[in-house]
């Protein structure tokens, strides 16, 4: 189970890196294009979606990660224990969140695939193809944040703080803004 | 005022939820979501979706994952070692000689990456060591380097003006001109205070290296050559106007991985690890905005800013009263938030309030980002003083002492923009003519 689901975040992860190389890719074919008068305004489309799953994709494991910020100012200064009933709190408050988050994402591109809805531009696609990177996004987010909650109940050490950790240890900041 | 009053509950409620260690991504959304629940006729769920799906669909957008890839990249190469090498030889001679690296160090790299924690970190692990053989003052060498890295997000490209641009709904290529001159300036202080510091102190500035002929000189610098050339061109990318953010972020990369590999420094685990961190990276934020676009809906259906705007217009404040209050609000919200969540929390509330009371968009940009700067160097929680505590193992309180008189610099530098803000407006209305 723990192996399987760290493979799901990862590819989710590397799928969404995957995303941002494309996107890369089309801007310079696309800024090439312009200059040799192609129509790229389909480039502009795609770099769109692209980028919103580049983000939806990744969101799990960024997470588990600890890229995601939040004051941490008095859980440091707080005893482990008390610490840990916040961490419990918080992961909590976030699973009611993200499982909100997904369920709409979920019932939203549902809809939009029922109605067959078609996006503005130029580029015709039915929406609920793009938007799944969404829902798989949030899905696998919940998963994480689920996931995180039982280890922390089972008295483990949050992932996201133990990889933050360790990549201070190793001097590695490329991650923090 | 019951409107008042409403944006005082979900402001402690927000309080709450952050101070307890809820990710602020969330909690904007859950403040949201608690005011359009219980507080409007409208379907939370619904706009929670449309909020996260527009606002990370983004063409605009995908500038953000492109440039921080940039500076990953060159995080990645031996660029910090070439970049003091080469700028090395012509210090000799200034008051304050090798200490100058520290902030032109700071400020090349700050111009090819977006971000201060990683300036810090490159430019601070080459620096200190051969600062402290050479036996120069560390204190003098961690202040600089403490708030020199803070140039990263100042110089264009910076990742915190795409997030205010985007927020502000303001162009992304003006607000990065306008940090051009802003930042020259800072270098100016800074480098200014170091010399002043040297002549005063001139047994504790250490003797020159050997001196090198002109030629030599020339030779040693030939490192620089490329990064020199990246930045032209995006320099040049962006005055001539030739191509939108998103695409000079691709070329910025392509640049970069250029200089990755001809320095030999890119191998497919280099170029991958760049990549998925950039990623995450960008996710983060994207996850940020995406929560404040459903928060800034709440307050759209419910008009608080537009309240709150009148009710502080009509206190009478002075613009200079104004901006002395908000700089007040910032540095008190930069001693627990990062810059990026910062801008976001407050733009839905206070850029209203800023454009009534008459400021330019961009030059509140300018503003706002060098007040993020203050709030890197500050404890207990400034970013850039955890970055150094890290690498050099002294305390943080230390080191914001070191600081303290380039911190006095940051504020001179905000005076000086606040009275003369054509220092700000005057290249992108130049560049891309007068706006509105």
């Amino acid at each position: 189970m723990r192996r399987f689901l760290d493979t799901l975040y990862a590819a989710a992860g590397a799928l969404a890196a995957l995303c941002v190389l494309a996107i890369f890719l089309l801007m310079l074919v696309g800024s090439l294009g312009r200059e040799l008068g192609w129509r790229v305004g389909i480039v502009n489309d795609l770099v769109a979606w692209l980028c919103a799953a580049a983000a939806f994709l990744a969101m799990a494991q960024a997470f588990r990660n600890g890229d995601f910020v939040r004051v941490t100012l008095l859980l440091e200064r707080m005893p482990p224990n008390i610490r840990r009933g916040f961490e419990i709190l918080s992961l909590a408050v976030a699973a009611l969140g993200i499982g909100y988050l997904a369920w709409w994402a979920a019932r939203f591109t549902y809809e939009s695939w029922q109605f067959n809805e078609m996006p503005t531009g130029l580029l015709v696609v039915p929406m609920w193809i793009p938007q799944m990177s969404f829902v798989v996004g949030a899905l696998l987010f919940f998963v994480a944040v689920i996931d995180e909650l039982v280890q922390v109940l089972r008295g483990h050490k949050p992932t996201y703080v133990r990889l933050v950790e360790e990549r201070h240890a190793r001097g590695d900041f490329s991650e923090d803004m | 005022m019951d409107l008042v009053w409403l944006g005082a509950f979900l402001l402690g409620v927000m309080l709450l939820f952050l101070a307890g260690g809820v990710w602020i991504a969330m909690t904007l959304a859950i403040v949201g979501w608690i005011g359009q629940a219980f507080f409007t006729t409208t379907l939370p769920g619904k706009n929670l979706f449309s909020a996260f799906w527009e606002s990370s669909a983004s063409w605009e957008l995908a500038a953000l994952p492109l440039f921080i890839w940039m500076g990953e990249i060159l995080f990645r190469t031996k660029l910090s070692e070439q970049m003091f090498g080469g700028l090395a030889p012509w210090l000799e001679r200034v008051p304050g000689r090798l200490m100058h690296t520290t902030i032109l160090g700071c400020g090349v790299f700050g111009s090819v990456s977006g971000s201060s924690a990683a300036t810090c970190a490159t430019i601070a692990k080459v620096a200190l060591p051969e600062l402290k053989r050479r036996g120069y003052d560390e204190q003098m060498a961690l202040g600089s380097l403490a708030t020199a890295g803070t140039l990263g997000i100042l110089i264009p490209p910076s990742i915190t003006m795409v997030v205010y641009a985007v927020a502000a709904d303001a162009s992304i290529i003006r607000i990065f001109l306008a940090g051009f001159l802003p930042g020259l300036l800072l270098m100016v202080l800074f480098s200014g205070y170091i010399a002043w510091w040297s002549l005063r102190h001139p047994e504790r500035v250490p003797a020159a290296d050997e001196h090198l002929p002109f030629l030599q000189k020339i030779k040693r610098s030939g490192s620089l050559i490329p990064v020199t050339l990246l930045i032209v061109f995006i320099v040049w990318v962006l005055l001539a106007g030739w191509a939108t953010a998103t695409e000079c972020a691709a070329f910025g990369v392509l640049g970069s991985l250029a200089i990755a590999a001809s320095s030999r420094m890119l191998s497919w685990k280099n170029f991958w690890e760049g990549l998925t961190s950039a990623t995450r990276v960008s996710c983060m934020i994207m996850f940020i905005l995406a929560g404040a676009a459903f928060l800034t809906k709440t307050m759209a259906f419910t008009g608080i800013p537009r309240e709150l705007a009148d009710w502080v217009n009509g206190l009478g404040l002075s613009p200079y009263m104004l901006i002395a209050v908000l700089t007040v609000l910032y540095l008190v919200l930069g001693t627990a938030l990062d810059g990026i969540s910062m801008i976001v929390l407050t733009s839905a509330v206070v850029l209203p309030m800023v454009q009534k009371a008459g400021f330019d968009l961009v030059w509140f940009g300018i503003f706002i980002i060098l007040l993020v700067e203050i709030a890197e160097v500050t404890p207990p929680v400034g970013f850039n003083l955890f970055v150094l505590q890290n690498l050099t193992g002294k305390d943080s309180n230390v080191i914001a002492r070191a600081a303290l008189p380039f911190f006095g610099c940051l504020v001179l530098c905000i005076g000086l923009i606040t009275v003369f803000p054509q220092i700000v407006t005057w290249l992108p209305d130049a560049v891309m003519g007068v706006s509105k």
